[in-house]
């Protein structure tokens, strides 16, 4: 007596070998997907534009709104949370958290910003050490969980706060600064009317785009993530792979950190929990849209600007300093929530 | 004893049985797994189940728990009868039936005392303290009665697995005690499934000196070779009823067989030990007359459960994995396909040797696995049909440096036409195709890879009928192409469909080898059932 509900009683059985399916309505997906799915994909960047629209005709903000300063400062200012959540985007496609990527940030905004004004460094040798910083670290974070099986929630956890005090011992609590000037210039200057970091992220963030969607590793780390055991068992080297992604993981995060170096004309000590917590948001909000149930980097975008663009139209209609941490919470709520019900109903129950 | 008034015929020695059941019927959606079954057990003995998968026997223990509601029928237990459609889990066991499932429910990173306790209760103080002393007091006062040699403070997964169902017997008769040795009635189900030998020879002991104190026992098996030492009484299911109970002295090996195969009106004779010559060389289908070109060779492998196997396999032959649960299956296949580490033995695929340190290595050597658990090893539910079809080729649709999603797309197109895959879109998640259609997608996506040996375990479990013809067809056709494939399957008639040649494993070693044609479905459940060196060519002699 199989108990398996899986076998096909609700199914009319077919006897045409390879029939068209044209017969069969379609339920959802497919080329005449439904109104309901398109809307599903394309919510957030719709509530987005409202969102815009809405601060840009409010009086207490439609004055700075749409204004090229603020646009620039918001774009600006997000580029840092963009890297930071695109290098943890990756882990979590292949379904292991990275909560290290905020401290690896900051981490190598230190290591960058010392190497200039402690060691004398050029800039473009400081900006490599903080990168390898990143890496390193990101190596560390994928042999324990990918070779030794350590839960990622944890020990990412445990990397977070090793390195939140790294920073504090070695910064005694304290900024530092006397970075090459060229550098600050650099993380402060524009291009076009836009900060160049932006620039300097969307060919990164297309680059990462290009990894996961358009290559045989993003969709082995896709695998990897639906199902680990199945991903092992059709050939894919998971252990690898899961390495490699916390590698670049670190790698990204220690770029946002070089980033935030240039633009800060320094690096202050932190742990890093301002950038993980909207990277974390962003993350999960991108998971509901475009490509829902998915983590994906244009959901994550999107993702990005959503938080920023509410938050920056908040304060300039006057809210308090509170509003940004609790928008913040409960976006990541509802898309936490949201993402993982898209997930369940994909697969059926079973997620 | 409160007979409730039914118009049962009351037997004159009411008492005679300590567990009667009688006329059960059960049906799952129109399908009959019971059908008119009876039992009666006698007080202080123990008395066996015997059948095959799906033959009622656990379905009769389950409607007697009340885990099932059965559909018609009546138990008595020590006399007292009730409507077997009223039974439930509380009324079975107040009326002292006890039972210990195959997954026996302990939890095996607390110690002894504290398993026992969470069926019994905690001694507590005023405060909801845990009287630790008082715990290991009472625990060890059980263990003694029950003469288990553990300590209370043993963790239970640390136990040796005859131990741990010993355990979990005497959590199941804590509250009986010994003066009323015969008040409860202990039902074990399948209890050595996963056990091996010397464990389950040992467990058999254990519960032989518990019946000998007066403890009725109900052993549901499908080993009939180790309860023939320890049994009392023996029913045999076949299809949902009774095909023949009695002393165990009045029941051979063989004639249990026949009952359990159903071969009992044809051949009364010797079904177990087949007049059929024993053919040397295996003559496969594909490639009769030609001297086989051997594939893939194994010697004296080691790993998991498997305990030393000889295996070749040769182009275009399909060759049959069959034994119980537990026999080592599956480990040859994860072995093969370098999911399993060797422990010893050696492996040459196509001439060459084959050391897979993963299943990676396995699959760039041109072996393919199709597992046994669909969900948890080989589908990616939340992925679409297309991203499933094609994951193991995934690089040759990267060219020109993108994913060539056109060429992938028309690929999975014809293979889910050339499988018959029953799917409205290559896009959609792999979660909306039925079982037997998932099924499809991973094989085919295998057999993209013209792979030069197959392992399948379990190749239509859960899958509809309409898609098991469907895959014979397919296997049976990329056999003639040559592909060498290894079947492990607990269903004999797919064997027998499938396989030129079967290998029945016991205990992780082989114990008879069979060639398909020919064979007769009893012979070969002989060969299963036993466990006994029983036909045609016999390896492994040093069986204990």
């Amino acid at each position: 007596m199989s108990t398996s509900t899986s076998t096909s009683v609700t199914r009319p059985s077919r006897p045409g070998r390879g029939e068209p399916t044209k017969d069969r309505p379609a339920r959802q997906g497919g080329r005449s997907a439904p109104l309901g799915h398109h809307l599903e994909r394309w919510a957030l960047p719709l509530l987005l534009v409202v969102i815009i629209v809405f601060f840009a005709l409010f009086p207490p903000s439609s004055g700075v709104f749409l204004s090229g300063a603020n646009i620039g400062v918001v774009l600006g200012n997000q580029a840092v949370v963009t890297l930071v959540a695109i290098g943890l985007m990756l882990p979590l496609v292949c379904g292991h958290f990275d909560f290290s990527v905020g401290s690896t940030a900051v981490f190598a905004s230190v290591v960058t910003a010392a190497g200039m004004a402690h060691f004398a460094l050029p800039w473009w040798v400081a900006c490599l050490a903080g990168v390898a910083a990143g890496a390193v670290i990101g190596a560390v974070n994928g042999i324990l969980v990918a070779r030794f099986g350590m839960n990622a929630f944890v020990s990412t956890l445990g990397m977070a706060t090793l390195l939140g005090g790294l920073i504090q011992w070695y910064t005694g609590g304290l900024a530092i600064i006397g970075v090459d000037p060229g550098f600050m210039a650099f993380g402060s200057g524009t291009w076009l009317g836009l900060p160049r970091v932006v620039f300097v992220v969307a060919v990164i963030v297309l680059g990462v785009w290009y990894l996961l969607t358009h290559t045989p590793y993003g969709r082995a780390l896709y695998a990897i993530g639906s199902n680990a055991r199945s991903a092992a068992l059709v050939g894919l080297p998971t252990t690898r792979h899961v390495l490699t992604a916390f590698m670049l993981s670190g790698i990204l995060a220690a770029m946002a950190g070089v980033l935030l170096a240039a633009r800060t004309g320094g690096a202050n000590a932190d742990n890093g929990t301002y950038l993980l917590f909207p990277a974390l948001t962003a993350v999960f909000l991108g998971a509901t849209a475009i490509l829902p149930g998915r983590f994906n980097v244009l959901g994550t975008i999107v993702g990005v600007l959503f938080v920023a663009v509410s938050v920056s139209g908040l304060t300039l209609s006057g809210a308090q300093n509170w509003v940004d941490q609790v928008f913040n919470g409960a976006a990541l709520l509802v898309a936490v929530g949201l993402s993982s019900y898209l997930r369940r109903r994909r697969t059926g129950g079973n997620g | 004893m409160t007979s409730t008034p039914l118009d049962v015929p009351q037997r004159p020695a009411a008492t005679r049985w300590a567990l009667e059941a009688q006329d059960l019927d059960k049906s799952f959606g129109g399908t009959p797994a019971l059908r008119g079954a009876h039992l009666t057990v006698a007080p202080g003995l123990i008395h066996a189940l015997l059948g095959g998968n799906g033959s009622g026997k656990s379905t009769l223990i389950k409607c007697v728990a009340g885990v099932y509601t059965a559909d018609a029928g009546v138990v008595s237990v020590h006399g007292s009868a009730m409507p077997a459609a009223q039974i439930t889990p509380r009324a079975a066991r107040d009326a002292g039936l006890r039972f210990v499932h195959q997954d026996l429910g302990m939890f095996s990173s607390l110690t002894v005392a504290e398993n026992l306790a969470l069926s019994d209760g905690f001694p507590t103080t005023a405060w909801q303290g845990i009287r630790w002393r008082d715990l290991h007091d009472r625990a060890e006062a059980l263990l003694e009665r029950f003469d288990i040699r553990v300590r209370p403070t043993d963790t239970v997964g640390e136990l040796r697995p005859s131990q741990q169902t010993m355990v979990a017997i005497a959590r199941a008769l804590a509250d009986q005690r010994d003066r009323d040795a015969g008040g409860h009635i202990l039902i074990l189900d399948e209890p050595t499934a996963s056990l091996p030998e010397n464990e389950s020879a040992e467990l058999m002991r254990a519960l032989r000196s518990r019946a000998d104190a007066g403890q009725t026992i109900v052993l549901v098996s499908h080993r009939f070779r180790e309860i023939e030492a320890v049994a009392d009484d023996v029913t045999v299911f076949r299809d949902g009823r009774v095909a023949g109970t009695g002393p165990v002295g009045e029941m051979s090996s063989d004639r249990v067989v026949d009952l359990m195969t159903g071969s009992a009106a044809g051949i009364t004779g010797t079904p177990a030990a087949p007049t059929r010559p024993a053919p040397t060389a295996a003559p496969s289908r594909a490639t009769s007359g030609t001297p086989a070109e051997s594939v893939f060779t194994a010697r004296g492998l080691v790993a998991g459960s498997l305990a030393g196997l000889d295996l070749s396999v040769s182009r275009g032959e399909i060759v049959g994995l069959a034994g119980l649960a537990g026999s080592g299956r599956s480990s040859v296949l994860r072995a093969v396909f370098g999911d399993l580490p060797l422990k010893a033995g050696s492996m040459h695929l196509m001439g060459r040797p084959h050391q897979p340190a993963g299943p990676g290595d396995a699959v760039s050597a041109g072996v393919a696995f199709v597992p046994e658990n669909r969900v948890r090893d080989a589908a990616f539910l939340d992925m679409s049909v297309r991203e499933n079809a094609t994951m193991t080729r995934i690089g040759r649709y990267w060219r020109r440096l993108v994913m060539d999603l056109r060429t992938e797309r028309a690929e999975t197109r014809s293979l889910i036409e050339r499988h018959a895959i029953r799917t409205a879109g290559t896009e959609l998640p792999m979660a909306s195709l039925s079982g037997g259609n998932q099924q499809k997608v991973v094989l085919g996506r295998w057999l993209q890879q013209d792979p030069d040996l197959l392992l399948l375990d379990e190749p239509t479990q859960g899958v509809d009928v309409m898609s098991r013809r469907e895959i014979y067809a397919t296997l049976h056709e990329i056999a003639a192409e040559g592909c060498a494939m290894v079947v492990a399957s607990s269903d004999l008639d797919e064997l027998m469909e499938l396989c030129d040649r079967i290998v029945v494993l016991t205990d992780g070693r082989p114990t008879a080898e069979l060639h398909a044609r020919g064979l007769r479905r009893e012979e070969l459940a002989a060969a299963v059932l036993t466990g006994a060196p029983a036909a045609q060519e016999t390896k492994g002699t040093e069986k204990t």
